[in-house]
């Protein structure tokens, strides 16, 4: 059983992409602004010519908390869950959940990258692991 | 509305209790037949109300005009986002009286928990509960309505987990470690719950809390345990607002209501997604300014506080936003200087949400009137100037 986001003309593309493994969010086609959460207009310079950019999906943990008390029956058996907002290296912020790491061992300033998971059928959402630094061990010779 | 143009000059509530009899109608009847008394003043010339929308208040201007008699408002209005209208209601009330669009305003908060839904008990009756009538296993659709089909889906469903989200944030970018925020957030919590040992309408007035206790209390959210939230529980209250000449002929000690804000800027409104700007700012400090600048007082003025408190975080982080401790630095004099009898700003002398009573910022003006009338449980001496804030910014300041 699972908590599934319903959507609107505003929102489906985003989580059509999701299904499809992509993370996206929205782009101004005039000032080429981004943002997130979907907004009918762009906030900065107004334009409703909209479009929507795939992002890499690598971020970092701005903040996030290790729920341990189930405040909905849905959840109570994932507890122990971390909930985090993470900062996409492109900009914005979204709300998530981090995955595949020990609550213990999350901190906020981590790189992570985004995974998708299927939660229901035909429904996806991004999640974030841990990503390793992008640079490479040097050589040791 | 200028200052001393509009006053506070009676208050009322019922008991506080986790199930109370009677439905918030009926309780909400009672604290404005209680503020209407306290002011001496007969219920049918109320003529203007003001109160939280839905779904923070369940009960209407309609149901109170018919279940009290009250011949006609000429006035009423309802501010949204649940306890960021603690400011506004009392900046509607001044604004009508002082505009002369009514001159008997009365702003109430009725609750009923125990007939909705409740967070800690995951019985999906509270908010984000859609409850199991879709059979056990159904998914439940979370509507998109302000970003929440973007947070419910993770489990994101939760004022304390959005408030540890914050307190995380503050950690972080002050370098506090674990230890630090426990130490913060436990002298808060245990000083309020010292006021509410000496306050006889506190739910938890019979109730000790000392380190043991709230340290091995269980984790909510991390880095907040169960002391570090607010109650849940039913109530009302009420306070009556009046024109100053009325204030004067009705008692020799009006609560003058100085300046009321609200504010709000984008992904602010609570309890939204706060996913822009910087999380440690829920308001900007312009709104704060307002505050103090049409008051006419400074911070030094302020002789007690009452923060609304859903988590021990929120007085915390108010001692900053409010201006009257540097950002960064309130954790530290809270647990040097603290908040409690005699420290230098006496914060929720009554208990605050977390040990009075929960009824979304109402019970802090009440508490603020009773210092500035000299008859507050546990009185700061000389109480001349009180400041009742909320965390994002909607705000007031009354002086005697």
């Amino acid at each position: 059983m699972a908590v599934v986001p319903g959507t609107t003309d505003l929102t489906a593309p985003y989580w059509d992409a999701a299904r499809e493994g992509r993370l996206v969010v929205q782009q101004c086609r005039a000032c080429h602004q981004v943002w997130h959460p979907p907004l009918p207009r762009c906030p900065h310079c107004h334009a409703t010519d909209l479009g929507w950019r795939q992002v890499s999906g690598d971020g970092t943990i701005y903040s996030y908390t290790v729920v341990r008390h189930p405040t909905h029956y849905a959840f109570a058996e994932k507890i122990p869950y971390v909930l985090a907002i993470v900062e996409l290296a492109e900009g914005p912020r979204l709300v998530t959940a981090v995955t595949g790491v020990a609550p213990e061992e999350v901190r906020a300033g981590q790189p992570v990258r985004a995974v998708f998971r299927e939660i229901a059928e035909g429904v996806a959402l991004p999640y974030f692991e841990r990503s390793r630094t992008s640079s490479p061990p040097e050589d040791q010779n | 509305m200028t200052r001393r143009d509009a006053a506070i000059v009676g208050i009322g509530q019922t008991a506080y209790g986790k199930a109370l009899p009677g439905t918030a109608w009926e309780l909400a009847m009672e604290a404005v037949l209680a503020a209407c008394a306290d002011a001496g003043l007969d219920v049918a010339e109320v003529d203007g109300m003001c109160r939280f929308t839905a779904p923070f208040e369940p009960v209407t201007e309609a149901m109170l005009v018919r279940g009290l008699g009250i011949r006609e408002l000429s006035f009423f209005a309802q501010a949204p986002h649940g306890g960021e209208a603690l400011g506004a209601v009392v900046m509607h009330a001044a604004a009508a009286v002082s505009a002369g669009l009514a001159s008997t305003v009365v702003v109430y908060r009725a609750l009923s928990q125990s007939r909705g839904g409740r967070f800690g008990r995951a019985d999906g009756r509270g908010p984000g509960g859609a409850g199991p009538g879709g059979g056990a296993d159904a998914d439940v659709v979370v509507t998109e309505q302000d970003n929440l089909s973007f947070a419910w889906p993770y489990g994101l469903m939760s004022p304390g987990q959005l408030f540890a989200l914050w307190a995380r944030r503050y950690a972080t970018v002050h370098g506090l470690s674990d230890e630090d925020l426990t130490r913060a957030l436990g002298t808060i919590a245990i000083t309020q719950r010292a006021y509410a040992n000496g306050n006889p309408n506190a739910m938890m007035r019979d109730r000790k809390l000392d380190w043991e206790t709230y340290r091995g209390a269980r984790m909510i959210s991390e880095p907040l345990r169960l002391f570090d939230l607010c109650l849940e529980n039913d109530g009302a209250c009420a306070f009556v607002v009046t024109t100053a000449e009325r204030a004067r002929s009705l008692r020799d000690d009006p609560v003058w209501v100085l300046s009321a804000t609200q504010t709000l800027s984008p992904y602010r409104e609570p309890m939204g997604i706060y996913t822009s700007g910087e999380l440690l700012e829920l308001f900007p400090p312009a709104a704060a300014g307002r505050l103090f600048e049409r008051a006419g007082v400074g911070r030094a003025d302020i002789d007690v506080a009452e923060f609304y408190d859903a988590t021990s975080y929120m007085p915390l982080r108010s001692l900053e936003s409010y201006g009257f401790v540097p950002d960064g630095q309130a954790w530290r004099y809270v647990i040097e200087q603290g908040t409690g009898p005699g420290s230098p700003l006496p914060v929720n002398t009554h208990g605050g949400h977390l040990s009075e009573a929960y009824l979304h910022g109402m019970n802090g003006i009440l508490e603020a009137v009773r210092q500035l009338r000299g008859t507050a449980s546990n009185q700061v001496t000389g109480a001349e100037i009180a400041l009742v804030g909320a965390p994002a910014g909607s705000a007031t300041i009354l002086a005697r």
